[in-house]
C-alpha cells in the first residue's frame, strides 16, 4: 500500500472517530461549563442512544428514525433528571453531583439491561451508507465519511446555536456568571435543564451513530465515559471549541499511535492527557488553571 | 457461639420454584426429607460485558440440575444451585465463592466465566477443600503452570481451539497468515500456539498485532492486516471487541480478499454482527449439530424446554455438568479427596462424544471441531456448520503443556 | 472526650468480633476494614484538604501489586512486605503529587485520574512483574518476623488488618488535629489566604497526597495477601470512583465516616446481589436517596442528634 492513500484513508478515518468523540465530549463539557457538574452518567446516555437506535431500526426499519428518537429520548431523560433531582442540589458541593450521577449510571444501566437483555445487538448500516468508496484503490466505508460529515454539521450547528440564538446566549452568559443572568430576570433553572438535556441528547446521538461500528452492548458506557472525560479535560472544561480540538487530537493520536506504536495503544490517550495538563493545567482552551 | 445455618433468600426462592414444579408433575420422585441437598456454587458474571456468556452457562447448569432432580437427584440427594452475580470482577468472585464455601457449605464450584476470575479463585481451593469444575475457562495455564489438584477442566481450552484450526490449515492451500488478538493473556497464549502450529505446517506467519480490550475502532488494525499480504487472518477476539472487529471488517470488505479464521465461533457474536461473519472458519467448542446419541437426546430435551438450539457455551458447560455428575456418582460422595480420585481418569460419553478426564493435568481429552459460518434459507441469523472434526489425541496438548509435539 | 471513648469502645467490639461472629462474617469484616482503611486514607485528601482524587485506585493497586510481588518473589515476612509496599506507594505518590499539584480543582482530579489510568496501562503491559491481564495469583503469607505464624490464620490476619486500621486512624486523627492539619483545613477553606499567610501550600499538598497514598497503599498491601491475588481491576478508574463514593456516602472530613461508608458500600452490594440480579438498580437508587436525604452521609445521620460531635 502506498503511503499517500494510506495517510488519506487513515486521516479520514481519524476524522470519523473524532466526530464520535466530539458528540460524546461536547455535551459533557457544556454541562460542566454551565453547571460545574462532572456527569458520571454521560457514558450511560451514549449507551442508551445505541440501544434506542437499535429499537428504532427494528420498529421503523429506518436508521434515520434512530437519529431522531435516540437524542430525543436521551435528552428528555436527561432533562427530567435535572428537573427532578439535580435542581435540588445546586447549593451543595460537587460531591453530591458525583454521587447522584453515579447512582443514575447504575440505575439507567440496569434498566437498559432489563429492557434489551445482556447480549450485544446489531444495528445495520442504512442502505445509503452501506457501501465503500475507493480512494486511490483503497477501500473506505461510506459510513465513515458520513460520520465525519455529521461531525462537521453538528459542530457548526452547535456553534451557531451558541452564537446566534437567545438560549445559546443565555448558556454562554450562565457559564460566565450565573448570578448575573439570574439578576437579569432569566430563569437560570430553565437554562440548566436545557443544557443538561442537550448534553445528554448529544451523547445519545453519538451512541446511535457509533452502534453500527461497535454494536449496541452493555460494555459501551464504561468505555465511553472515560473517553468523554479525556476529551473534556484535554479541551478544557466548559470549552466548546476545546472539545472539538481535543476530539480531533485524540482521534489522530489513537489512529496513528495504534498503527505505529501498537504496544502503547492503551496508554497513548492518557499520556497525551498528562502532557496537555502539565503544559496547560486548564486544558487546551480552558479557563481554569 | 454456634454457627447458624443460613439459607439465602435466593436459594429459598429457587427451592420453592423447584418444589412447585415438582408438585405439578406427579411422575417426579420425591426426595426423602432427610436428604441433604448437594449444593453447587455458581459465582457467575450475569451483569457487565461478560453477562451474555454467564447467562448461557447458568442456563445450562439450571437445565442440567432440573434433569438430574427429575430423575431422583444425585446419590439420592437433590441438586441445589447457589447462583450469585460477580459482574465479572475477580475480587467479587473470590468473595462470593468464599461465602458459598464458608456460609452455605458448598464444596463444589462451577460456572465461573472469566479466566482472570478463575485464576484468582484456584489458589484458594485447597484451603476451601472444594472442587472447581470449569465450564468455559480457556486459559492454557489453568491446566499448566497454574494447575491445582482441585481444579478440573472438562471444557475445550484456548490452545485446543487454536490447535484444531491449525490442523485444518495444514490441508488448506493458504500459505501466509497474520494475526490479531486481544491484548489479554488469552489473546497472547492462543496467538503463540497459532504461530508455532502455522510454522510447523510450513506456513508463513507474517506477524500479529494486539488490541487493548475495549478497542472501538479497528480501522488501523484492518489496514495492517490488509498490508501484511496474508491470505488468512487469525482472530483471537471475544465479546464486544469481536463484534466491533467483525462489523468493521465487513464495512471495509476485508473478507473479500482475506479468509477470516478464529479460535471460537460463538452464536452470540453471530447474532450481534448479522452477515458480517458469513464465510468465517473457526473452532467451536460445541456445535449443536453433533451426531451422537447423547447429544441428540440433549438437543431434543433442550429444544422442548427452550424452543431453540443450545449455544456453544451452553453445550460446553453442560458437558462440564455431566462430568461432575459422573464423578460424583463414581465417588459416591462429594468429598474433595474422593471426588478428585474419581474424576482423575474418568471416561464417559457426553454431548461431544467420548471424553477422558486425564489424571495428569485434569484436562478432558476431547475432539476438536472446525465450523464454517453459513446462512441458509430461512435462518434468522448465520449459523456455524461443522466442516471438520479432529480426534481427541490430536487436539489435546501434552500434559501440563500449551505447546504441541507434532 | 466522647470521641476517644467511642474509639476505644469500637476497638474493643472489633477486637472481640472473632469470638462472636461466624467464620464467613469474619471474611467480610476483614475485607470491609481493608476498604475502610482505603476510604479513610482518601478522606485525608478529599475531606480535609479538598483535593478530590479520581485516582485513588492507584494507591490501592500499587500496594497490592507491590506486596504481592514481594511475597511471591522473596521470603520477606508478611508484615514487612506489607509495610514495604505501603512505603513504596507513598514514595511514588511524591512524584505523582508533584505533577498533580501543579493544577487545582477539577484539573487536579483529572490529573490523578490520568496517572491512575497510566498505571493501569502499565500493569497490563509489564507482564514480568504484574502478570498482565492475569495479575498475580496464589500470593502466600510468609511467617515471621521472629517466627510469628499467627498472621497466616484467618483471625490472625483479621487482627493484623484491625491493628493497621486502628493505628492509621489514630495517626490520621492526630494529624488532622495538629498544626499540619490546621494548614490542610486552611487549604480546604481558602488556599490563597493560606498561601498569603506564608505557608507553602503546594508542599503541604504533596505531603498529604503522599501520606494518603501510603495509607491507601497499606490497604492494598493488606488486600492482596488476604484475597491471594492482585489484578488490573484493582487499578481501574471505576474503582477510584467507587472509593470516592464510599468517602462521600460515609461523610467526608470525619475519618470515621468513610470507614463506615466503605463497609456500607461493600456489604450493600454483597447483600443486594445475593437477592437479585438487578442489584445495580437498587444500589443506584439507594445512593440517589442518600444524596437527597442524607447530605452529611452515614456519619452525619448517626450524629445528627448531637450536632456538637459532628466532627469528633
Amino acid at each position: 500500500m502506498d503511503l499517500l492513500p494510506f495517510l488519506l484513508t487513515q486521516c479520514l478515518n481519524a476524522l470519523s472517530q473524532a466526530a464520535l468523540l466530539f458528540f460524546l465530549g461536547v455535551g459533557l463539557t457544556l454541562i460542566f461549563g454551565i453547571m460545574r457538574i462532572v456527569n458520571f452518567a454521560h457514558g450511560t446516555f451514549y449507551m442508551l442512544g445505541a440501544f434506542l437506535g437499535y429499537s428504532a431500526v427494528r420498529l421503523t426499519g429506518s436508521f434515520w428514525a434512530g437519529l431522531v428518537i435516540g437524542p430525543l429520548i436521551g435528552g428528555a431523560i436527561g432533562a427530567a433528571f435535572e428537573m427532578g433531582l439535580l435542581r435540588r442540589l445546586y447549593r451543595r458541593d460537587e460531591s453530591a453531583f458525583l454521587m447522584v450521577t453515579f447512582g443514575l449510571t447504575l440505575v439507567l444501566g440496569e434498566i437498559i439491561r432489563l429492557l434489551w437483555g445482556v447480549n450485544a445487538l446489531q444495528v445495520e448500516l442504512p442502505n445509503m451508507f452501506a457501501g465503500i468508496v475507493f480512494l486511490f484503490d483503497e477501500p473506505f466505508p461510506t459510513y465513515r465519511l458520513f460520520l465525519a460529515g455529521a461531525g462537521v454539521v453538528v459542530a457548526i450547528a452547535i456553534w451557531q446555536f451558541l452564537e446566534r440564538t437567545r438560549l445559546g446566549l443565555l448558556i454562554r452568559a450562565t457559564s460566565q456568571n450565573a448570578e448575573m443572568v439570574h439578576a437579569l430576570g432569566v430563569d437560570v433553572n430553565l437554562v440548566r435543564t436545557a443544557i443538561f438535556g442537550i448534553g445528554c441528547g448529544l451523547a445519545a446521538l453519538g451512541g446511535v451513530l457509533a452502534a453500527p461500528l461497535v454494536t449496541a452492548s452493555l460494555g459501551m458506557a464504561g468505555n465511553a465515559i472515560i473517553d468523554a472525560f479525556v476529551i473534556v479535560i484535554i479541551g478544557g472544561m466548559g470549552s466548546f471549541l476545546g472539545s472539538l480540538l481535543a476530539a480531533v487530537l485524540v482521534a489522530f493520536v489513537q489512529v496513528f499511535g495504534n498503527y505505529y506504536f501498537p504496544d502503547f495503544a492503551l496508554a497513548a490517550m492518557y499520556m497525551l492527557m498528562l502532557l496537555v495538563l502539565v503544559i496547560r493545567p486548564g486544558g487546551l482552551l480552558g479557563k481554569e488553571a | 457461639m454456634t454457627k447458624t445455618h443460613y439459607v439465602s433468600r435466593r436459594t429459598m426462592l429457587k427451592s420453592a420454584v423447584a418444589g412447585a414444579a415438582a408438585a405439578s408433575l406427579p411422575a417426579v420422585p420425591r426426595f426423602a426429607n432427610a436428604a441433604e441437598p448437594i449444593k453447587i456454587g455458581m459465582p457467575v458474571a450475569l451483569t457487565g460485558p461478560l453477562g451474555g456468556i454467564g447467562a448461557q452457562m447458568r442456563t445450562a447448569c439450571e437445565f442440567w440440575a432440573k434433569q438430574v432432580n427429575a430423575k431422583g437427584g444425585l446419590l439420592g440427594r437433590p441438586v441445589e444451585l447457589i447462583i450469585e452475580d460477580t459482574a465479572g470482577n475477580p475480587a467479587t468472585t473470590v468473595r462470593k465463592a468464599q461465602e458459598m464455601v464458608e456460609r452455605n457449605g458448598v464444596r463444589l464450584i462451577t460456572c465461573i466465566v472469566a479466566s482472570n476470575e478463575a485464576l484468582a479463585t484456584v489458589p484458594k481451593l485447597a484451603e476451601w477443600d472444594t472442587i472447581f469444575v470449569s465450564g468455559d475457562n480457556g486459559d492454557g495455564r489453568l491446566t499448566g503452570e497454574s494447575l491445582v489438584p482441585n481444579f478440573f477442566r472438562p471444557n475445550t481450552s484456548g490452545p485446543m481451539g487454536t490447535r484444531a484450526v491449525a490442523l485444518w490449515l495444514r490441508d488448506s492451500p493458504m500459505k501466509n497468515f497474520y494475526g490479531i488478538g486481544m491484548d489479554y493473556a488469552w489473546g497472547h497464549n492462543s496467538m503463540d500456539v497459532f504461530e508455532a502450529e502455522a510454522k510447523r505446517a510450513g506456513k508463513n506467519f507474517l506477524g500479529a498485532v494486539f488490541s487493548p480490550t475495549g478497542t472501538k475502532d479497528f480501522a488501523t488494525y484492518i489496514a495492517k492486516i490488509r498490508q501484511s499480504g496474508a491470505e488468512g487472518v487469525y482472530l483471537v477476539l471475544a465479546g464486544d471487541d469481536n463484534n466491533a472487529f467483525l462489523s468493521q471488517a465487513k464495512q471495509y470488505r476485508l473478507s473479500d480478499k482475506i479468509q477470516l479464521l478464529t479460535e471460537q465461533v460463538d452464536e452470540m457474536g453471530l447474532n450481534a454482527t448479522g452477515d458480517a461473519a458469513i464465510g468465517m472458519i473457526g473452532g467451536s467448542r460445541y456445535p449443536a449439530s453433533l451426531d451422537n446419541p447423547v447429544n441428540k437426546a440433549f438437543v431434543a430435551a433442550w429444544q422442548a424446554d427452550y424452543k431453540r438450539l443450545p449455544q456453544m457455551f451452553e453445550g460446553d458447560q453442560y458437558q462440564s455438568c455431566m462430568v461432575l455428575q459422573a464423578g460424583i456418582e463414581k465417588a459416591g460422595s462429594i468429598e474433595a479427596a474422593k471426588l478428585r480420585t474419581a474424576l482423575e481418569g474418568l471416561a464417559l460419553d457426553t454431548v461431544k462424544g467420548h471424553i477422558v478426564m486425564r489424571a495428569c493435568d485434569h484436562q478432558a481429552e476431547q475432539p476438536g471441531f472446525i465450523v464454517k459460518v453459513v446462512k441458509r434459507e430461512g435462518m434468522e441469523h448465520p449459523m456455524p456448520e461443522v466442516i471438520a472434526t479432529y480426534a481427541a489425541d490430536r487436539v489435546t496438548p501434552p500434559c501440563n503443556k500449551m505447546v504441541y509435539d507434532n | 472526650m466522647t470521641g476517644w471513648r467511642l474509639f476505644f469502645l469500637a476497638a474493643i467490639v472489633l477486637a472481640a468480633a472473632p469470638f462472636g461472629l461466624p467464620i464467613f462474617a469474619m471474611t467480610l469484616l476483614t475485607e470491609a476494614l481493608i476498604l475502610g482503611l482505603l476510604a479513610m486514607s482518601l478522606d485525608l485528601m478529599v475531606g480535609y484538604t479538598r483535593l478530590i482524587s479520581f485516582g485513588h485506585a492507584a494507591a490501592y493497586g500499587l500496594g497490592a501489586y507491590a506486596s504481592g510481588y514481594l511475597l511471591l518473589h522473596t521470603a520477606l515476612p508478611l508484615p514487612v512486605a506489607v509495610l514495604a509496599a505501603a512505603l513504596l506507594a507513598g514514595v511514588v505518590a511524591i512524584g505523582v503529587a508533584w505533577v498533580c499539584t501543579m493544577a487545582t480543582g477539577v484539573s487536579f482530579s483529572m490529573l490523578t485520574l490520568a496517572f491512575a489510568q497510566l498505571l493501569y496501562a502499565v500493569a497490563f503491559k509489564w507482564t514480568s512483574v504484574t502478570g498482565a491481564s492475569d495479575g498475580l495469583a496464589g500470593i502466600p503469607r510468609h511467617p515471621g518476623p521472629f517466627g510469628i505464624t499467627v498472621f497466616q490464620t484467618k483471625n490472625g490476619y483479621y487482627y493484623l488488618v484491625l491493628v493497621c486500621l486502628l493505628g492509621a486512624y489514630v495517626f490520621c486523627r492526630a494529624l488532622v488535629s495538629s498544626p499540619f492539619g490546621a494548614v490542610l483545613r486552611g487549604i480546604r477553606e481558602n488556599e490563597a489566604k493560606t498561601l498569603s499567610l506564608g505557608y507553602n501550600t503546594r508542599l503541604y499538598k504533596i505531603a498529604v497526597v503522599a501520606l494518603s497514598f501510603a495509607l491507601g497503599g497499606l490497604a492494598g498491601a493488606l488486600y492482596s495477601p488476604f484475597a491471594g491475588f492482585a489484578n488490573t481491576e484493582l487499578l481501574f478508574w471505576l474503582f477510584s470512583g467507587q472509593v470516592l463514593i464510599m468517602v462521600i456516602v460515609g461523610g467526608q472530613g470525619t475519618l470515621i465516616g468513610p470507614i463506615l461508608g466503605a463497609a456500607f458500600f461493600m456489604l450493600l452490594e454483597h447483600v443486594l446481589s445475593a437477592y437479585t440480579e438487578s442489584w445495580a438498580l437498587f444500589f443506584g437508587l439507594i445512593f440517589i436517596g442518600f444524596v437527597m436525604f442524607a447530605p452529611q452521609g452515614i456519619w452525619g445521620l448517626l450524629t445528627s442528634r448531637r450536632p456538637k460531635n459532628a466532627r469528633i
